[in-house]
C-alpha cells in the first residue's frame, strides 16, 4: 500500500463525491422539506449539497 | 500591547457578556437551557457549529502544521469534514429529530440500552472536561503572550465571563455569542488574507514562491508512507472513521441542530456550517503558508500564526486577530461545558440514580455547568505537567470512536442489531484498538481497523443475542424509502 501513488488519493477524493452527489439525490423530497414553512426551490437542502461538493471537486481537482 | 488593540479587545469581552447575559431572560425550563427551547434558526446553528469545532488546536495547530505539511492539512476541513457533515443533515439529524432526544447517548440508549447510554456519556463527558481545560490553559497562555496577565488571571476572567453566560442562558447564549465570534473569526482571517497577499504579490506571486521552495506544500495529500499523514490513512482513518464520529454523534456541535425551531432548520443549519467550514483553511491554514512565504524567522512551526500576526497585521487589526483565537477558544469551551452539563443531567443522572426529578433538570443543569467549569479551571494549570495523561484520554476516546460509530451506522440502518451486541462491541472494540495502537500503528489506521472490527462483530453478535421486543424501529432507524 505504502507503493501506490499520490494522485490516487485525489482520484479516489473525487469519486467519492461524485458518489456522495448521487446519494444526495436518491433521499425522497418529502423528507427534506419536514418542518419547512414551504418547499421552495432555495429550501432543498440536496441543491445546497450539490454546490458544496462541486466546490470540493474542484479543490481536489486543482490541488493535486 | 497598541493601546487601539486593547480598547478593541475588552469592547468584545464586553459585547460577549452583554449578549449572554441579555438571553438568559428566556431561560425557565431544562429544555429552554439545553435546547434553547427549540428557537434556534439555520443561520445561527450553523454559526455556532463552526464556532464550536474552531478550536485552540485548529487556530495555533492548524497553522504550524500547514507551515510543516502545506495544504494538506485542510483535508481535516475538505474530505476529513464536508461528506460526514452532508450525511449528518441529511440522515442522522433528520433520525434524532424523529426519535425525539436531547443528546446522541440518549438516542444510544434507546437504540440499544441504559448502560451503553451511560458508558457513551461518561467517557464523553470525562474527555470534555480535560478538553475544556486545554482550551482555557491556552487561553491563559494567549492572554499572558499579549496581555502579559499571569495565568491564572487568564484562567479566572476567562472562567467568568464564560460561565456567567452560559450558566445564565445556557444554549441560546452559547449559540448566539458563537456566532458573533465566528464572523469575528472570518473578518479576522479575511483581513489576513488580503493583507498576505497584497505583501506576497498576489495569489500566483503567493504560490509560485510556496511551491518553488516547497514542491509538495500545494499537494492536497502526502505520499503514503508519510509518518503523520499518509494519504490512504487519512481516507480511511479521517473519512471513514474519525470525521464521521465527530460530526454525527458528537453531542458538542449537534445539540444546536437538536435545539433548532424545525428539522429543516436543523439540516439546513448543518449544511451551511459545511458550506462555512470549506473556507476556514482561509483562517487556519492560510496563515502557516504565509509564513513560510514570507521567510519567518521561527523556531517551532506553531510559532506561525503569532509570526504573522505580530509581522502582517497594522495596530487595531493584531487585536481583532487576538480576539479571533480568544473567540474560537471561548465558542468551544462554552459549548462543551453545556453539552457536557446535559450528559450529566440527564444521561447519567437519570441512569444511575432512581427517580430523578425532571423538574430540576434546570437548576442541577445550571449546578454542573459551574462545577464542570470550575473542575477544568482547577486542573487547567495542570495541563502542561499532564500532557501524558492528557494524551492518554484523548488517545482513548479517539479509540472509542470506532466503535461508537459503528453502535450508531448498523443501529441506525438496519434492526438486526441487539443490546447485549451492542455493549460486548463497544468495550472490546476499545480493548482491541487499544491493543493495535499499542503495536505503533498510526492512529488514522488504527481507527479504520477499530471500526471495522466492530461492524463485523455487532453484526455477529447480534446473530446469537435476542433484540428488544419494545423496540419502536419505525422511529429509531432510519429508512427514507419505506411505504407509510
Amino acid at each position: 500500500m505504502m507503493e501506490l501513488p499520490v494522485a490516487w488519493a485525489n482520484y479516489l477524493s473525487m469519486g467519492g463525491f461524485v458518489l456522495l452527489g448521487v446519494l444526495v439525490w436518491l433521499i425522497p423530497r418529502k423528507l427534506i422539506f419536514q418542518g419547512a414553512p414551504e418547499a421552495s426551490l432555495w429550501r432543498d437542502i440536496r441543491w445546497w449539497a450539490t454546490v458544496l461538493i462541486m466546490v470540493q471537486l474542484g479543490l481536489y481537482a486543482v490541488f493535486t | 500591547m497598541h493601546p487601539l488593540d486593547l480598547i478593541i479587545v475588552l469592547a468584545y469581552l464586553g459585547l460577549i457578556t452583554f449578549v449572554g447575559l441579555r438571553l438568559s431572560g428566556r431561560v425557565k425550563s431544562a429544555h429552554d437551557f439545553f435546547l434553547a427551547g427549540r428557537t434556534l434558526t439555520w443561520g445561527v446553528i450553523g454559526l455556532s457549529i463552526i464556532g464550536t469545532n474552531i478550536g485552540a488546536n485548529s487556530y495555533v495547530g492548524a497553522a504550524g502544521n500547514a507551515y510543516s505539511v502545506g495544504i494538506a492539512q485542510a483535508n481535516f476541513e475538505w474530505i476529513g469534514a464536508i461528506p460526514a457533515m452532508i450525511f449528518a443533515a441529511l440522515v442522522f439529524i433528520p433520525l434524532y429529530w424523529k426519535a425525539g432526544v436531547y443528546s446522541i447517548p440518549e438516542y444510544l440508549g434507546l437504540r440499544y440500552n441504559q448502560a451503553v447510554r451511560v458508558a457513551a456519556a461518561i467517557i464523553t463527558s470525562v474527555v470534555a472536561v480535560v478538553t475544556i481545560a486545554a482550551a482555557l490553559w491556552a487561553l491563559a497562555l494567549t492572554l499572558q503572550t499579549y496581555l502579559g496577565w499571569p495565568t491564572w488571571v487568564g484562567i479566572l476572567v476567562t472562567g467568568s465571563i464564560v460561565g456567567a453566560y452560559s450558566i445564565a442562558g445556557g444554549l441560546a447564549a452559547v449559540a448566539f455569542t458563537d456566532m458573533l465570534q465566528v464572523c469575528i473569526m472570518f473578518v479576522g482571517g479575511l483581513v489576513i488574507v488580503g493583507l498576505g497577499l497584497a505583501e506576497t504579490g498576489g495569489a500566483s506571486g503567493f504560490a509560485s514562491t510556496l511551491v518553488g521552495d516547497n514542491p509538495n506544500h500545494l499537494s492536497a495529500y502526502l505520499p503514503a508512507d508519510h509518518e503523520t499523514y499518509p494519504w490512504p490513512g487519512v481516507i480511511l482513518g479521517l473519512g471513514f472513521v474519525l470525521s464521521p464520529a465527530y460530526w454525527c454523534a458528537g453531542q458538542a456541535i449537534l445539540q444546536r441542530s437538536l435545539g433548532a425551531r424545525s428539522q429543516w432548520d436543523a439540516s439546513a443549519g448543518m449544511m451551511f456550517a459545511a458550506i462555512a467550514k470549506t473556507f476556514v483553511p482561509l483562517l487556519i491554514v492560510f496563515p502557516g503558508l504565509l509564513a513560510l512565504v514570507m521567510y519567518a524567522e521561527i523556531e517551532y512551526p506553531d510559532q506561525a500564526l503569532a509570526w504573522v500576526v505580530k509581522n502582517v497585521l497594522p495596530p487595531g487589526i493584531s487585536g481583532l486577530m487576538f480576539i479571533a483565537i480568544i473567540a474560537a477558544l471561548q465558542s468551544s469551551i462554552d459549548s462543551q461545558v453545556n453539552s457536557t452539563s446535559l450528559m450529566v443531567t440527564r444521561d447519567v443522572r437519570y441512569v444511575l440514580f432512581k427517580n430523578p426529578d425532571p423538574s430540576k433538570d434546570l437548576k442541577v443543569g445550571r449546578m454542573l455547568t459551574l462545577v464542570l467549569l470550575l473542575a477544568a479551571m482547577a486542573i487547567a494549570p495542570m495541563i502542561a505537567a499532564m500532557g501524558g495523561i492528557f494524551t492518554f484520554i484523548q488517545t482513548v476516546f479517539s479509540l472509542f470512536q470506532g466503535p461508537m460509530l459503528a453502535l450508531l451506522v448498523l443501529g441506525a440502518f438496519t434492526r438486526r442489531v441487539t443490546p447485549t451486541a451492542g455493549l460486548w462491541t463497544l468495550l472490546s472494540g476499545v480493548v482491541l484498538a487499544a491493543a493495535i495502537s499499542l503495536l505503533g500503528l498510526n492512529m488514522l489506521y488504527v481507527a479504520f481497523i477499530g471500526f471495522v472490527y466492530a461492524v463485523v462483530a455487532l453484526w455477529v453478535i447480534s446473530g446469537f443475542t435476542e433484540a428488544r421486543e419494545d423496540m419502536d424501529y419505525d422511529k429509531l432507524t432510519y429508512v427514507p424509502w419505506r411505504k407509510s
